[in-house]
Formats: structure tokens, C-alpha cells, sequence
């Protein structure tokens, strides 16, 4: 086994582990249905890529459990009493739509959990945007009742909140499953930045970007900065679908630019327009830009190895050059064709 | 002889205009979702192609190639007007719901650039077989699309009211008319292979094996 | 922040990912960036020019031949295609045979007929020319921003970890369906 397949695997299980943390918290204020539609979203993306595979003629290795973790983003950042068939729905088209069709893990373009997102989004809108109040937990099979707008819609239509810090710190309020347990998140996002599971540059670069625009152009004259971070899914957005390392560039300070515009789009509109959860939207307009970030890195990774090629070449024949300035125009020549 | 003759028959599986090159793709993302829109572009896209080709396969071959593609969409263009008439007759609606759609199939690549490239170089008869097989490709595409897009996003075939109790609306949208066609595009190359595989006596494509 | 809302609604009005018009123009121009440059300049004048051509047409044809609308823009893209032929041969004889297939291609197809279509169903009669151009560019412009984001993702739509049967135009139409889908939940 390789380093990075070794490497690909330790990513996922330290994901996993954050994501069942939140999964708890879910089922703390929801109950056991929201583990649940967890256990589905995992069961239907796990079948749904094994059949994938198998139509590619690819084997199942441990690597490819990362369909898990991304059906597991998905029951989080959705309603815990969202219709099942909807989850599975969904889960089948972020397997196949946006990651087998392109080639699977090998070949990821865009994040499966916030394109099944935005495809529930664009059919299903009315029930995505209803939640259950915490702690009004809905049976397994039960329809749900009372559901209610999320705190998210709340400030971002009249910019006030009606929660205390410690409540929204804990994640005692409104909003799809998981993301609003931010103390959890918080400690989530700090543990796989340390553990370098995820793009440190891409999730600064978000929540710089988003406490900035908080300071400079806050939603009402009464708004803490903290809400920006606590609404719209910004923070569990940054943590697992934005600094998601298959899509984020590599090298952090492209990443965190890439981070911080995706923070300077989402907040524009939802400051202009009152969308909810912009953020997931923006990371998947986003995607061609991270591409493109990705193909210059390219670039300049041939680039340097064909001058570091070409100059120990050159030295190995009694071709030295007098200075370094030399090696560094070649570079750049290179660089530009 | 074989090979010449199913070329001929291509049009319609082997090289579908939609599904192979890719020709015609707008009005089958944006107005395909429904069986009535798809019966009304079936018919338009029938009437203009196949009078258009006929009346254009008339014009000097002699003629620069800039000359006779203006000429192609001149005459479709004429033959636009008699087609749309006859459809606020028969498809009384359809020419509103289709939009711009129902002129722009007057200057659709098979009329100006396919059969330049490809049509005109075959005997008249051949010539007259293959378009009709290129117009049944697009006509089956378009219905199967129409049919599968209205069954799953509005849950009805035909207006009539099916059980599908969780209809996929954004399916109807040009969103979902992108996602369709490239996942229909994919599954006919699949098949495609499939069947040249099978039948061997045809040279094996590389790219449209599903492996 | 008007730069933000600018580029939103510049996508949402986007021809390829809201009306699917050119798509099939763009797969071909998105294959190299020097055909990409030319095809997305080329039709850009064509949607420019011909929506001068379409104000002129909406303006000067009597309300009762509507029905003959699309063969006066055809005549109009027609003499801008010898137009623009003839002065690019006249220009420089060795750039024509290069540039000549970017003005083949750009011609007659959804992207232009359907900018000047839509431009004339959206106008009233109290719009101005400056509209219809507005309207052109805009078009234009729209072909480039579809174009620039199938070239970032073209190497990977067309490398071999895709399947094979989903290789190239397939991926390319969802990969352009998912981006289409952000736009529309954002409007």
C-alpha cells in the first residue's frame, strides 16, 4: 500500500469521526431519526457506488468509503425530518451525477455533497428549508409537524437574532441537522486542520473573508460578527466542503484566496438577496475557478522541475550559469510557454 | 455493401445526431420535457429538415462554400414560414411554448452544415434514406426525453396523471435537460459499444467502450 | 459588492447555462484555447453587429409579417459573414486561411440567431438601439464566461479516469448541467 492511499484512507476515517461526532449532537436534539437518515444516506451512496464500480469494471478497495463520509455531509446538512426517499434520491445523484460520471474518487471536479445539496435545492425547496425545532423530536416513521423557518432565514431577512450566544455555540436552535453545532464544528475544524485532512488555507481564507465583510458591511446595525459564522452553514461549509483537499487548490495561499472569495460571494448575496446557505451555492460556482487554480499549479510544477532539469544539465556539462538570476529567467520562460 | 448500407441506416442508432454529434441540443435541453413540447419539435424539426435538405440538394455544388451555406439558410428559413403556419393548426399553443426555439431549428446544423459536409456527396436516393434516418434519430431522442423528462418531473405522461408520488421538478428545468442528455448521451455510447462488440464484424471503438 | 451582483447576473442571464444556446459551438471551441479565442471574438461580433441588424429589422418591418423575421436576420448575418470574410481577406491574406473555419463556425448557429431572437422578444417598442448592442455584447460576453468554465475543467472531463462511454461531451454537458443548476438556484 502506498503512502497516499495510506494517507487517503487516515483523511476519511479522521472525517468520519468528526462527522458521526455531529451526527450524535443530531441525534441529541432530533432523535433517532436523524441517525437514521444518516444510516440510509451511508447504506444507498454505498450500494450506489459499488454498482458504479462495478459498471466501470473497478474494484471496491477501502478507499472508495469515502462515499461515506460524503453521505454523511449530506444527511447533516439537510432537515432531520427530510423525507427519506428524497436523502436517497439525492445520495444517488452525488455517487453518480457528480463523481462516477467524472471518474469517481480519482477524478473528483466538484463536491457530491453540495451538488446533492443544490439538486434538492432546485426540486424539493419548500421541504428543504423547514426544520424542526430542537428537542421536538419526530418518530421514525412519523410525519413531521410544526416544522419552522431556520434561524439562518430569520437574520438574514430582518438581521435579528432571538438566541442567546451559549445556545448558538451549542447548537440549540433551528437549521439543517449538523451544521449548527458549532462548538462541535469548531473543534472539528481545528483538529483536522491539525491532522492536515483539510485545506488550512482554504477554510482561513473563508473565515477571514466572511469576519471581514462582517465588519466592513454587517447585516444590521445590531449584528455580531459571530452570527455570520453560526448562520447560512458557513462554518461546517468551510469545514467540509470548501476545504474539502480533493477540491481545494494544494498550496494554501491559493487556497485561501480561494476560500476568501467564495466568503466575499456568499456574503454579497446573502446581504443583497436573503439566500439561504449561499455559501454551499457559491463553492459550486466556485469549482471551475478551483480548476483552473489547479491547472496553473500544474504549470508551475512542470515548469520548476523542467528548469531544475535543465539547470543540473547544464551544470553537469561545465555550463554553469554565473548567477541564480539566470536560473530564474529560464524558470520564468518556461513558465510562460 | 453491408458496411454502405447500414451507414445509410446509422442516422438513427449508430450515428444519432443528438446523442453522437452532439447537433440539435438546444431545443432537446430546453424544451424536451414535456411529451406535447417534444411532438411539436418532432414535427417542426421533421417538416423544416427533411423540405429544407430536399429544396437545398438543388442548389450547384459549384458554388463557393460561403454561397451555398447562406443559400441553405435562406431557403430553411422560407421554409420556416409554411411549417410554422400549419403548426399553429395542428399543435395550437405549441409554437408559443416552444418560443425561439421553433426558428432556430430552421438554421440547425444538419440542414446547414451536416448535409453540406456529408448529404450531398451521396446518390439522391441514398441521400433521401440517410436524412430520414438522422430526422428518426432526433425525432426518438426527443421523444424519449420528453416522455422520461414529464414522467419524473411533473409525474404525468401526456397531461394525464401517473403514480409517481416524488416528482423530480428540477428535471424540467434546462439544468436537468443538461444532466439528462449527457447521462442519456452515455448510456447510449455504452450501448453502442455493447452492440458493436457483439457484432464484431465492425472495427471496435476505444472510446465508447464502457470500460 | 456591484461587482459581485454584476458577475451574478451576468450568469443568470447566461445563453449556454440558462437557454442551452451554443452549447454544441462551445464543446467544439473549448477543445484548444486558440479555438476558444476566436470562436467566443467571433461570435461576440456576430452578436453584437446582428443585434444592430435585428433593432433595424424589429423597427423597419410592418407588425403582419412578423413570420419573416428570421430570414431578414438570416440575410443580416448573412452579409455580415461576406462582410467580415471579405475585409479579413483583404486585411491580410495569411491570417484568412487560419481565421476563416472561427467565422464558419460562428455563424448560423443558436448562439447568434438565438442572442437576436431573444434580444427582439424581450424588446418593446420604445427600446433603444443602444439595448439591442447592450443586449449583443452581453451575449457575447455570456459565450466566453460558458467557454472559460469548460476550459478549466477540460482536462478533466476528457481524461482517462472518466469512463469511457461518459468521456468528453457526456461529462462535458453534466459537468455544464451542475454549474447551470447553481446559477438557477441563485436566481
Amino acid at each position: 500500500m502506498t503512502k497516499t492511499a495510506r494517507k487517503e484512507r487516515f483523511i476519511w476515517l479522521d472525517i468520519m469521526i468528526t462527522l458521526v461526532a455531529l451526527e450524535l449532537m443530531s441525534c441529541f436534539y432530533y432523535g433517532m431519526r436523524s441517525a437514521v437518515l444518516g444510516g440510509i444516506c451511508i447504506v444507498v451512496s454505498l450500494i450506489t457506488e459499488m454498482i458504479c464500480l462495478r459498471l466501470m469494471s473497478r474494484r471496491f478497495t477501502a478507499d472508495d468509503l469515502t462515499c461515506t463520509s460524503d453521505a454523511l455531509i449530506i444527511a447533516l446538512i439537510m432537515p432531520a425530518t427530510m423525507d427519506y426517499k428524497i436523502v436517497a434520491i439525492a445520495c444517488i445523484f452525488a455517487v453518480v451525477a457528480a463523481k462516477n460520471v467524472f471518474g469517481g474518487r480519482k477524478n473528483i471536479i466538484f463536491s457530491p455533497a453540495a451538488a446533492a445539496y443544490i439538486f434538492v435545492l432546485t426540486s424539493w425547496e419548500k421541504m428543504l428549508l423547514l426544520y424542526p425545532e430542537p428537542h421536538a423530536k419526530t418518530g421514525i416513521f412519523d410525519e413531521p409537524e410544526g416544522l419552522v423557518n431556520s434561524v439562518s432565514y430569520v437574520y438574514n431577512t430582518t438581521g435579528k437574532m432571538n438566541h442567546t450566544d451559549f445556545e448558538l455555540l451549542m447548537g440549540n436552535f433551528s437549521g439543517p441537522a449538523g451544521s449548527v453545532s458549532i462548538l462541535m464544528l469548531l473543534i472539528a475544524a481545528v483538529m483536522l486542520i491539525l491532522r492536515k485532512d483539510i485545506s488550512a488555507g482554504a477554510f482561513m481564507g473563508t473565515i477571514i473573508g466572511t469576519a471581514f465583510l462582517s465588519y466592513i458591511v454587517p447585516a444590521s446595525p445590531t449584528a455580531k460578527i459571530g452570527y455570520n459564522f453560526v448562520t447560512n452553514m458557513v462554518i461546517f461549509a468551510a469545514v467540509y466542503i470548501i476545504s474539502d483537499r480533493r477540491i481545494a487548490p494544494k498550496r494554501q495561499y491559493y487556497a485561501f484566496f480561494y476560500g476568501l472569495f467564495i466568503a466575499v460571494f456568499s456574503y454579497v448575496i446573502v446581504i443583497t438577496t436573503g439566500k439561504e446557505n449561499a455559501i454551499v451555492i457559491v463553492s459550486v460556482l466556485f469549482t471551475p475557478v478551483s480548476l483552473g487554480i489547479k491547472n496553473l499549479e500544474k504549470k508551475i510544477d512542470l515548469a520548476r522541475s523542467e528548469a531544475s532539469e535543465y539547470a543540473t544539465v547544464n551544470i553537469s556539462t561545465d555550463a554553469k550559469y554565473d548567477d541564480e538570476s539566470e536560473i530564474v529567467e529560464k524558470m520564468e520562460d518556461i513558465s510562460h510557454e | 455493401m453491408n458496411k454502405k448500407k447500414s451507414s445509410i441506416f446509422s442516422g438513427m442508432l449508430g450515428n444519432n445526431i443528438v446523442l453522437s454529434s452532439l447537433m440539435v441540443v438546444s431545443p432537446v435541453i430546453i424544451c424536451g420535457d414535456t411529451l406535447k413540447n417534444a411532438a411539436a419539435l418532432v414535427y417542426a424539426f421533421s417538416a423544416i429538415t427533411f423540405l429544407s435538405v430536399m429544396i437545398s440538394s438543388f442548389v450547384p455544388t459549384k458554388l463557393s462554400y460561403t454561397v451555398k451555406i447562406i443559400i441553405y439558410a435562406i431557403i430553411s428559413s422560407f421554409v420556416y414560414i409554411p411549417v410554422k403556419l400549419a403548426a399553429q393548426e395542428f399543435f395550437p399553443g405549441a409554437v408559443e411554448r416552444i418560443g425561439i426555439y421553433f426558428p432556430l431549428l430552421a438554421v440547425n446544423s444538419l440542414i446547414i452544415f451536416r448535409s453540406e459536409a456529408e448529404l450531398y456527396k451521396l446518390p439522391k436516393d441514398h441521400m433521401i434514406v440517410k436524412l430520414i434516418f438522422y430526422i428518426l434519430g432526433f425525432d426518438a431522442v426527443m421523444i424519449a426525453t420528453g416522455f422520461v423528462r414529464e414522467l419524473f418531473a411533473y409525474g404525468t405522461i401526456n397531461g394525464r396523471i401517473v403514480d409517481v408520488n416524488t416528482p423530480v421538478i428540477g428535471l424540467a428545468q434546462p439544468f436537468g435537460g443538461f444532466i439528462f442528455l449527457g447521462l442519456f448521451c452515455g448510456l447510449y455510447r455504452c450501448i453502442r459499444s455493447a452492440v458493436i462488440n457483439k457484432k464484431e464484424d465492425i472495427r471496435s471503438d476505444a472510446d465508447v467502450s464502457c470500460k | 459588492m456591484f461587482l459581485v451582483n454584476d458577475l451574478i447576473a451576468l450568469l443568470a442571464t447566461n445563453l449556454i447555462l440558462t437557454q442551452a444556446l451554443g452549447t454544441s459551438t462551445l464543446f467544439i471551441a473549448a477543445g484548444s484555447r486558440k479555438n476558444l479565442v476566436g470562436t467566443a471574438f467571433m461570435i461576440t461580433i456576430f452578436t453584437f453587429a446582428g443585434s444592430v441588424s435585428a433593432y433595424l429589422a424589429d423597427k423597419l418591418l410592418p407588425e403582419k409579417y412578423s413570420d419573416f423575421k428570421l430570414l431578414i436576420y438570416v440575410i443580416s448575418i448573412s452579409m455580415l459573414y461576406v462582410i467580415i470574410l471579405s475585409a479579413l481577406y483583404f486585411i491580410s491574406r495569411n491570417n484568412f486561411e487560419n481565421s476563416r473555419k472561427y467565422i464558419h463556425l460562428s455563424v448560423f448557429n443558436c448562439a447568434v440567431m438565438g442572442t437576436l431572437l431573444t434580444v427582439s422578444g424581450r424588446a418593446s417598442e420604445n427600446t433603444s438601439i443602444l439595448k439591442y448592442m447592450a443586449a449583443g455584447l452581453e451575449a457575447g460576453t455570456g459565450f466566453i464566461i460558458s467557454a472559460l468554465i469548460l476550459t478549466a475543467a477540460y482536462r478533466k472531463l476528457n481524461s482517462a479516469n472518466v469512463p469511457a462511454a461518459f468521456r468528453g461531451f457526456p461529462a462535458m454537458m453534466i459537468y455544464l448541467g451542475i454549474i447551470s443548476m447553481a446559477v438557477y438556484s441563485l436566481i
